[in-house]
């Protein structure tokens, strides 16, 4: 990694962090305090977390600019792995509900495809980097 | 693809790490080449060909 990447990662690494507490305390204000607040006040701290999450989409974009040539295939490779592995997995998913195996509420599963993306694209970036030491 | 850039490197007497920075890439894209893991594009190895003075064919060999 060149140096003028180091501050886009710290970056990245504070916006995620701070999406993930954004979205515990949304989530906890909403089923606590805000249950019978109007729908408009819940809107809009129900999408809270989407500001941290801009920020960091923002963060990792630049970053991924900021590299060489042999970084961005890297990215690229990662972000591909990433995507088929979060396709495979809901589609997966999706039909053990179907056939009555797991039970999963819609709203946890889309609270969790962008934390899963993230995860699988750490782990596919590892595996990448490796392939070209 | 085998690459001469090591042996340049070397010859040199730079680091990986000081070849990156004249060449604006990271030291993982230096080892990535001269381990043959990684073939820069047409652009970096002219950069590579410029810096040690040498034609690109001179330190780039795609074999078969």
């Amino acid at each position: 990694m060149r140096a003028e990447q180091r501050p886009l990662l710290k970056n990245c690494f504070f916006s995620s962090l701070a999406y993930l507490a954004t979205t515990w305390i949304c989530v906890w204000l909403l089923r606590h305090g805000l249950a019978d607040a109007p729908i408009v006040v819940r809107a809009l701290v129900g999408m809270l977390p989407t500001v941290p999450i801009v920020f960091a989409i923002r963060a990792v974009v630049k970053l991924v600019l900021a590299g060489d040539e042999l970084q961005r295939r890297i990215d690229l490779e990662a972000f591909a792995i990433a995507s088929v592995a979060l396709g495979l997995g809901c589609l997966t998913a999706s039909l053990l509900i179907v056939a009555d195996v797991i039970v999963i509420s819609g709203r946890q599963a889309l609270l969790w495809v962008f934390p899963i993306q993230w995860i699988a694209y750490g782990f596919a970036k590892i595996w990448a980097t490796n392939r070209y030491q | 693809m085998m690459s001469r850039v090591r042996e340049l490197r070397e010859a040199k007497g730079w680091s990986q790490g000081q070849l990156a920075e004249q060449l604006e890439v990271s030291r993982q894209t230096i080892n990535a080449i001269e381990t043959g893991k990684y073939d820069p594009s047409l652009p970096l190895a002219f950069r590579i060909a410029r810096l040690f003075h040498k034609s690109i064919e001179t330190i780039f060999d795609p074999g078969e």
